[in-house]
């Protein structure tokens, strides 16, 4: 692409004439080209002082009980981002009783996959699975480790995570090593989660979930309360 | 920027309530000492409303720095979804939207990457664009309900409020009738090409080079 039809295409872009394909295209390059990405943002700087020409209408009343609805019910996106912030409390208070009678069902299908040794659920089978338990020994997560490191996390309990926090999962993959983050559970629900470059799980590897500041542990260590925790086991099919 | 000494009272509330939270937390995490000081600073000094900061804010978890960017910004974010989408239960939800991907998206946004509200405008832009081409085909729009006349008043009023010094006004004025009016209403009304042509009774093909003119015409009048 010359400089031209980039320029041409880029602001293009900015005005929402582009198709999903170029936008897709040019963002990518923007990604690992800072001169592109630059170029993207004075494109919008250019045409920018056009939002400030729109009439200012106040927002309906209660317009942020709306939006904080939508921070607590996820959608739009489909997909964990990073730095999702979970706030149980105001999920809680979201919840309709008919989504906490599925919650319940869904747990309890679980639990009954459970004793019939997994083979209901899970289309693949996990190399290890790991109940934790919170302090007073009552199961707060099921994680079942895959051998490509696809780990799926079950909550078994709404925790108790302010909006400020968001819960981390852990393993160690080396006894003797530091524990690696698996991942946020940024929705604050049950996820699957994926990295890549741990060694395969294996029995007796130890699991847990810890609450950290949103955007997870700033030192890449688990710092805040555990809240659960256990070792692996192999299921037997 | 704008002050927050006049936000209505319902914010002290909000205050409270995210002090709480705070005090929750710090009864069980030993990194409490560490949450988000927006609350706190702003209602000590009265700090001065910087875009980027209530960001920042957002991507710590701070709920109240959204709500604080949606009081100042959300009755201008409004005017815009609403000369795009038209429908005012639309354009209540492109703000809705937009407001909680800027939540989830905050920690994308990088200072050095321009401005803060320029961002907050691209993601609400966006949000309205897939919202009326998701409208546009649920919703056959006749072609005699197009309404020429107040779509060309919306143009003409945004060129006027851009104010007579503004560069882009300048630039945007050096163009021919034809071209300045493709440009905007893409940009303020949100059209496509083919939108655009229709009104315009002109082919898809000729708009799409005027457009290109145009924009490369812009790009060096403002440079």
């Amino acid at each position: 692409m010359t400089d031209r039809t980039l320029d041409i295409l880029i602001d293009e872009i900015v005005l929402g004439l582009a198709d999903d394909a170029d936008v897709a295209r040019v963002e990518e390059m923007a990604s690992r080209d800072p001169a592109v990405a630059k170029k993207l943002v004075r494109a919008q700087a250019r045409f920018a002082p056009l939002d400030d020409t729109a009439d200012e209408i106040a927002l309906p009343d209660g317009f942020w009980s709306r939006v904080e609805q939508g921070l607590d019910a996820g959608g739009i996106e489909t997909g964990p981002t990073q730095t999702d912030v979970v706030d149980l409390s105001a999920a809680r208070r979201a919840l309709t009783r008919w989504r906490g009678a599925a919650l319940g069902s869904i747990a309890a299908a679980i639990l009954l996959a459970m004793t019939l040794g997994w083979s209901v659920m899970t289309p693949v089978e996990p190399s290890v699975i790991a109940v934790l338990l919170n302090d007073d020994g009552e199961a707060i997560a099921l994680v079942e480790g895959r051998p490509d490191n696809t780990t799926l996390v079950t909550l078994l309990e709404q925790a108790q995570v302010s909006s400020e926090r968001v819960m981390q999962v852990w393993t160690k993959p080396d006894d003797d090593g530091p524990p690696i983050s698996l991942g946020l559970l940024a929705s604050g629900r049950s996820e699957t989660l994926t990295i890549q470059g741990l060694p395969a799980p294996s029995p007796q590897q130890l699991y847990e979930i810890t609450v950290e500041p949103a955007g997870g542990s700033p030192t890449n260590l688990p710092t805040g309360p555990i809240l659960g925790k256990g070792l692996a086991k192999e299921p037997v099919i | 920027m704008r002050r927050v000494e006049n936000l209505p009272q319902s914010r002290n509330a909000v205050y409270a309530r995210s002090q709480d939270l705070t005090d929750i937390a710090t009864d069980f995490s030993p990194c409490a000492g560490a949450a988000p000081g927006w609350n706190r600073k702003s209602q000590a000094d009265h700090t001065v409303i910087d875009y980027a900061m209530l960001l920042k804010s957002c991507s710590e978890g701070d709920r109240a720095a959204l709500r604080t960017l949606m009081e100042t910004e959300g009755g201008r974010m409004f005017g815009v979804a609403r000369r795009m989408l038209r429908r005012v239960d639309l354009a209540e939800d492109a703000v809705q939207e937009a407001l909680v991907l800027i939540w989830r998206r905050a920690h994308q946004y990088d200072p050095e990457r321009g401005s803060a509200k320029g961002w907050v405008y691209t993601i609400l832009r966006n949000r309205c664009l897939t919202l009326l081409r998701r409208e546009d085909r649920e919703v056959a729009t006749e072609p005699e309900a197009f309404d020429r006349e107040a779509d060309g008043a919306v143009l003409d009023q945004a060129i006027d409020r851009l104010g007579t010094t503004s560069d882009l006004r300048r630039c945007l004025e050096g163009l021919d009738e034809q071209t300045r009016r493709a440009i905007l209403s893409s940009y303020v009304l949100g059209h496509s090409h083919g939108e655009i042509a229709g009104r315009m009774e002109a082919p898809l093909g000729s708009v799409k080079s005027w457009v290109r003119r145009g924009l490369t015409k812009l790009r060096e009048c403002l440079s």
